[in-house]
């Protein structure tokens, strides 16, 4: 067995073998019988009440109650060998890693720490727990105005030491800018989720009541909620380049196309055949200048309706998956518009901090020696890879210097189409001309132009 | 850095954050063993010294048959109490054998699962999200949260409920100033609390005695008392706390309003604050307990980890990746969402050594990049005609032919 290898088998065997020993119960029979052997003396003694009977009652007990006193003796003994036994097949199986303990970098933000779990179990849902722990928190962490959802940002800055070193309630208290706002430009750009990051608890709760409601109408293949939303939300959408709206219109049409025995709704002149057409004239109009060639495929489709299987519209009449893809679009719309991620930032930040948490510790022991602390810098030391779907952003590193772009040192482009970072461009040019590092161009360095990847 | 490689789980490595979950029902089966220990080696010697007496002074005439059956009487009770604590030892270690199966068996289905991509996995590492949730909570003290929580996800075999519900009754009493209940777990754990070398009960003691400084500041009689109580328990660690005897011998001294040092700082009521901060790391120690919130751990590993240089920029970056095949919107990055945000701030961004951006990008002439099958994707469905092209995040339209191809090495 490898070193620090793990094998739960080995534990939970043993833990079988330990839940069938009878354990401290056997204790409690064994003085169950010291109990027995001492009442029954005493109603000997008690009975004939003279000096001979007691003397001879009492002698005769002393060996019987030693012999119990011990076989307890006994039945503790083997319950601790029992334990330590399982002590040992946990060392072994499961061997004890040591964890960051000297320094703790969240201890400080219990307020921000407070609110992430509140605003999580909002989303997730849990909305009894929610409000039970806004009762229960002292700083209630999204009632109160200044600690709700107003974070405000520090200076947005070039200089992030500046911003490192402030202290965190004086960077609250000046200039409330959303970060909502900020952090997503679609949901900057439209002026009604301006007002979010006032938003307190009981109207996230309540945006979020709304999503369960529409996502469960959409379990049960119900479209008319979603649809009403994503129109009263068109705009915004729109903006985002989501055709969310269209895309749920389209499901409507085709699920009414498919008819009675397919969505189990009333056989009338409104479902059916004669239903999409119905609700295509009404509702596609608002769709031709973007989505014309859709919804002539979805006219068309009509001539094969008795075989639309077989047609060249199977895919787009396909609706098995089509629910569960309109659901994830939904949610993910739904809560990007609020400036929050789809997926809860909580559960993907302790996933990632479970995946990530091997390299830190690794990191930490090669470098404990020499004491230099993961926290003070701005970028960490070592590489914690993430699966794919846990990078949100492009990330650019200069092929030249290796480092990251950040806002205070951007990407570039130079002329040929190479892109470099601008220190290392600095750092390159010769003069006015610069030299590409990876073709034979050369270029002015004042065409060098900063990308926004 | 993003590979295959990185979505697999690496099972040696992937349980630090749950081996308290293992370890704290073992050190609680100890614990509830030696109290067992401790009850029926306390009731037995007192039975066997009595039963013996009775036997010699029954049998030299000493005891009458009377006293004979009194001094029964009282072994019996002395049994029957030693009885009834041993079943509730009995009752908690069968629990905690139960509670230790539930959670192996909960870790152990991570073994099956051999990437983060699996579906298990996710409804895996949702439930640890839970019980960190649930870890945290109670260790704040929001026990009603945290039995709530429990109850919703049906896993209170999962969670260390009395442990610390337990805790935090003492850590109040002490906020509140009384010292009896912390004093009373310092006896429960007098052997353990000597080996690891707390002071916690001698600081206890130093305040007792501190309290009736202040109470009987000006009574003769209380300050005969208070004196007693540093005879009997302060002054005998002369050896092991040298300077903190000498400043409570001082202390008789000055008065509680004095603003002499150290004198002013042993009569501030911030000592009670720190004695429970005092308690709460000595209770974690002596369990085996990391000494803050598992939650913690993982968040600072993952927010930096998740963390780039865009998360708190104040420019919109123009090309998060899609997060669905089906659709062309991106999600909001969980740092970026408000929930994070402001607590990532102050942590650093994750290292990486190799770029990752979408495939053939393009160059707007407005400074924005953006892969071309994007591009492409969102101008069919806002239904330009061939050879426009529209800003995913500004709206701006351009002809094709205003595009630039970007390299990235």
């Amino acid at each position: 067995m490898a070193d620090g290898e793990i094998r739960l088998e080995t534990v939970q065997k043993e833990l079988s073998r330990v839940m069938q020993t009878p354990g401290l119960s056997a204790a409690v029979d064994n003085v169950d019988k010291i109990i027995e052997l001492l009442s029954a003396a005493r109603d000997k003694v008690a009975g004939a009440l003279d000096p001979h009977t007691a003397s001879l009652t009492m002698t005769k007990l002393q060996n019987p109650i030693k012999l119990a006193f011990e076989s307890v003796n006994e039945n503790l003994k083997e319950v601790s060998s029992t334990q330590k036994h399982l002590g040992k097949a946990l060392d072994k199986s499961f061997p004890s890693k040591p964890l960051p303990a000297d320094h703790d970098a969240m201890a400080d933000h219990p307020r921000l720490i407070n609110r992430a779990i509140a605003m999580h179990l909002l989303r997730e849902g849990q909305f009894s727990v929610a409000s039970t722990f806004m009762d229960e928190a002292p700083d209630s962490p999204l009632n109160s105005g200044t600690y709700g959802l107003i974070e405000s940002e520090g200076t947005p800055s070039d200089d992030v030491d500046e911003v490192m070193d402030e202290d965190d309630a004086n960077a609250n208290a000046d200039a409330p800018v959303s970060v909502a706002a900020r952090c997503s430009s679609m949901t900057a750009s439209n002026s009604e989720h301006q007002g979010f990051p006032s938003l307190q608890s009981q109207e996230l709760q309540a945006r979020f009541a709304e999503m369960y409601g529409i996502l469960q109408e959409l379990k049960a293949r119900n479209l008319v909620l979603a649809i009403e939303w994503a129109r009263n939300n068109s705009a915004e959408l729109e903006a985002r380049g989501s055709n969310l709206e269209f895309e749920l219109s389209k499901l409507q049409y085709v699920w009414l196309f498919k008819g009675p025995s397919i969505n189990g709704m009333p056989d009338n002149e409104h479902n059916g055949r004669a239903g999409a057409l119905e609700y295509a004239r009404q509702h596609f109009g608002r769709f031709q200048e973007r989505h014309l060639r859709e919804i002539q495929q979805l006219a068309s489709a009509m001539v094969f309706a008795p075989n639309i299987a077989a047609s060249p519209y199977n895919l787009v009449f396909a609706t098995d998956s089509a629910f569960v893809d309109v659901a994830a679009s939904f949610t993910r719309e739904f809560c990007s518009l609020l400036g929050l991620s789809a997926e809860s930032p909580l559960y993907i930040a302790v996933t990632a901090g479970a995946l990530a948490l091997p390299k830190l510790m690794k990191y930490r022991m090669a470098t404990r020696a020499k004491g230099t602390e993961w926290t003070t810098s701005n970028e960490l030391a070592f590489e914690t890879p993430l699966p794919e779907r846990m990078l949100y952003h492009s990330i650019f590193v200069c092929p030249v210097s290796k480092e990251q772009t950040t806002e205070s040192n951007p990407p570039m482009m130079i002329p040929c189409g190479h892109v470099l970072a601008r220190e290392t461009i600095q750092k390159l040019c010769k003069g006015s001309r610069l030299k590409c590092p990876y073709c034979p161009s050369e270029g002015q360095i004042k065409d060098a132009r900063q990308i926004i990847l | 850095m993003a590979d295959h490689e990185a979505s697999k789980i690496n099972h040696d490595n992937h349980l630090l954050l749950d081996q308290s979950l293992l370890r704290l029902p073992y050190e609680l089966l100890r614990k509830n063993f030696r109290t067992a220990h401790f009850n029926f080696e306390k009731d037995s010697s007192h039975v066997k010294t009595l039963l013996k007496e009775t036997a010699t002074g029954s049998l030299n005439g000493k005891t009458s048959p009377q006293d004979v059956v009194k001094n029964l009487d009282m072994m019996l009770s002395r049994m029957r109490g030693l009885k009834r604590k041993l079943s509730v030892q009995a009752e908690e270690e069968s629990r905690l054998y139960r509670q230790v199966d539930a959670r192996v068996s909960h870790l152990r289905e991570l073994e099956d699962m051999h990437t983060v991509e699996d579906v298990k996995y996710e409804a895996w590492s949702r439930q640890r999200l839970d019980r960190l949730v649930v870890d945290y909570l109670l260790r704040h003290g929001y026990s009603n949260s945290a039995c709530t929580l429990a109850d919703t996800r049906q896993m209170h075999d999962l969670v260390d409920i009395n442990t610390f519900v337990a805790m935090n009754k003492i850590r109040k009493s002490l906020e509140n100033g009384s010292v009896q209940e912390a004093l009373a777990w310092c006896s429960e754990n007098k052997k353990e609390l000597r080996r690891m070398q707390s002071d916690l009960e001698f600081m206890l003691r130093c305040q007792q005695y501190i309290e009736m400084r202040r109470s009987g500041s000006g009574s003769p009689a209380k300050m005969a008392e208070a004196i007693a109580h540093a005879k009997k328990f302060i002054v005998p660690f002369s050896d092991t706390y040298p300077e903190e005897v000498r400043h409570i011998a001082g202390l008789l001294a000055f008065l509680p309003d004095t603003t002499q040092e150290p004198y002013a700082s042993w009569y501030s009521a911030e000592r009670w604050t720190r004695l429970a901060h005092a308690f709460v790391e000595a209770h974690n120690k002596l369990l085996n307990l990391p000494s803050f919130p598992l939650l913690h751990i993982a968040l600072s590993s993952g927010l930096s980890a998740l963390k780039t240089p865009a998360c708190h920029s104040s420019q919109a970056t123009s090309s998060s990746q899609p997060s669905h095949s089906t659709s062309l919107t991106t999600s909001v990055c969980p740092i970026c969402s408000t929930e994070l945000n402001e607590l990532a701030r102050k942590v650093p961004y994750a290292h990486h050594s190799k770029s990752h951006v979408e495939h053939d990008l393009l160059l707007m002439p407005n400074g924005r990049v953006y892969g071309k099958g994007r591009l492409e994707e969102y101008a069919v469905k806002a239904g330009l005609p061939s050879g426009q092209f529209k800003d995913l995040v500004t709206g701006e339209l351009y002809t094709s032919d205003k595009l630039k191809k970007v390299f990235i090495t």
